[in-house]
């Protein structure tokens, strides 16, 4: 089975499709097959970054044709062992994904056959981003280091956190949860997880513990995108042990990516970032944080959607 | 869920270790104002106001409590009595020295305090040998060495002590007269020689040394 990556943060414009992108080039670099997949559904343009301007199928033939699988609306980019699944030519519907359609896509990336599979998700917090970023227990989140994008990877994290929760529960269980939580914690306490999860405790033990061991076993990554010279080097530093401590979970920090013109001129000249400008800052940053999370790479565990 | 902020033990909730020394408390002070100060980046819109002002009163009731020697013996013993801490681990840790980088002299058998110069006195004075190499007219590198290993001095000890390096010391030893030093530091080279080993008068002998050398064949 092939090694999931979901790559999410909360904000648009932090670079979640240029860092897929690059993260995809440099593993199809060490040899591995690998696909990327554009889910940032009715914003796609992961293809422009990969260097297929003109994508003959795409994520949409998937969902339009009971027959197809996933597999066959692969297409190959000019960078040998990296594929893409493209969000090109979606339909206009196609952001609001219903929940059949989102289950066998699940299931359809389970199964894929490929070394690494990365997946660009969309920002916000739509259900479709939380459900496939909680396909792996290695999601990446990626932020800059302002204040918008730290709220809303703040933002990310706690709804995926909430998500996690609901799987757990049917619809009335977790209505009478939310109520308790209120009665509990008073009425600004429902959008804080760690408040749900100390009621949770109380309520439901074996749940709890069920949740316990899902939560033990993330191992999220962050990484700070756009770092400029006078910014905090240790925010992520600062930023992880911050949510290991106050929400529980672990979330390793990845590293910094510095931020560079020179990004913008590659996206705009359509041409690879990491070769045209292969020795600047910024590329040898995309390296380390490659290097960090492929050797991070443990033992994948599935969530089971059937 | 772990345990809530709250439920920390001070040590916990700035990071440390139960045996750390103030300047690491102070350190992990200041990192934790860092992240939880209000218009930090790290924690924006992390916590509402209330909670924010609740971390930061017990961040600094922390800090003052671990700061002050007394407050933190009175709260560690609260916490040994209430189980959450070893008592072994909240000894008082050793005083941190300067460790030496040029510990080269792996045998600790022969190895002795060079700075310990009564013993080293009394060495000089009991030993017949010294006193007869002290007694002639003439000190060359020869004796130098000599005088040294009955002293049981090794020669790194003196290249630390001294910082002279070891070729020179060497070739002195050896009366390697093409590898000497210029005389003007020569001079002062067997002076503080004489002065590590405890040898007096240092005027005296080390004007003896230098005439000796200087009456050595040239090569």
């Amino acid at each position: 089975m092939a090694y999931i990556w979901p790559i999410g943060g909360g904000k648009g414009g932090s670079g979640k499709s240029f860092l897929t992108s690059s993260l995809g080039r440099l593993s199809a670099g060490l040899g591995k097959r690998t696909l990327v997949i554009d889910l940032d559904l009715g914003a796609a343009n992961l293809h422009t970054l990969v260097g297929v301007p003109y994508p003959k199928k795409g994520f949409s033939d998937f969902i339009r044709k009971k027959t197809l699988r996933l597999e066959d609306t692969v297409v190959e980019t000019p960078f040998e062992n990296l594929f893409l699944i493209s969000g090109a030519h979606d339909n206009f519907d196609i952001a609001n994904l219903p929940y059949e359609q989102k289950i066998k896509t699940l299931r359809a990336i389970m199964k894929l056959d490929y070394d690494s599979v990365l997946l660009d998700l969309g920002a916000g917090t739509s259900f479709n981003t939380l459900d496939f970023f909680l396909i792996s227990q290695h999601g990446i989140f990626i932020t800059t280091p302002e204040p918008t994008s730290i709220e809303n990877v703040y933002r990310l994290l706690r709804s995926i956190y909430f998500r996690r929760i609901r799987y757990c529960f049917n619809v009335t269980d977790f209505k009478a949860l939310e109520d308790e939580v209120v009665i509990r914690f008073g009425s600004g306490s429902v959008s804080k997880p760690e408040c749900m999860i100390k009621v949770i405790a109380d309520v439901y033990p074996e749940k709890h513990e069920q949740l316990q061991d899902a939560f033990s076993a993330f191992r999220f990554k962050l990484i700070i995108n756009q770092v400029r010279k006078h910014d905090n080097a240790a925010l992520g530093m600062q930023m992880s042990r911050m949510i290991e401590k106050h929400l529980g979970l672990h979330i390793e920090f990845a590293g910094n990516v510095a931020y560079d013109d020179h990004v913008h001129d590659a996206v705009c000249q359509q041409v690879s970032f990491l070769e045209r400008y292969s020795y600047t800052r910024t590329a040898c940053d995309l390296r380390e944080v490659s290097r960090q999370i492929v050797q991070s790479a443990g033992k994948q565990m599935v969530f089971n959607y059937m | 869920m772990q345990k809530g902020f709250e439920q920390l033990n001070y040590y916990e909730m700035l990071d440390i270790k139960p045996d750390a020394v103030p300047f690491e408390i102070r350190h992990a002070y200041n990192a934790a104002l860092q992240v939880y100060q209000p218009g930090s980046l790290a924690s924006y819109s992390f916590f509402s106001g209330d909670e924010r002002r609740d971390i930061l009163s017990l961040i600094e009731k922390a800090y003052a409590t671990l700061i002050n020697d007394q407050a933190r013996k009175d709260y560690n013993e609260e916490l040994i009595s209430r189980g959450e801490l070893n008592a072994e681990k909240v000894a008082s840790p050793a005083v941190k020295k300067p460790v030496s980088i040029f510990n080269i002299s792996h045998s600790p058998a022969v190895r002795i305090v060079i700075t310990n110069n009564e013993a080293l006195k009394r060495k000089i004075n009991q030993s017949q040998l010294i006193g007869d190499i002290l007694a002639q007219n003439a000190l060359c590198g020869a004796d130098l060495k000599k005088i040294r290993s009955e002293l049981g001095v090794e020669i790194e000890q003196i290249a630390q002590e001294t910082k002279i390096r070891h070729d020179h010391l060497r070739s002195m030893e050896e009366d390697h007269i093409a590898r000497l030093p210029a005389a003007v530091f020569l001079k002062g080279f067997v002076r503080s020689y004489l002065k590590c080993l405890c040898l007096e008068p240092v005027e005296e002998l080390s004007t003896r040394y230098m005439d000796t050398v200087a009456r050595f064949p040239q090569k």
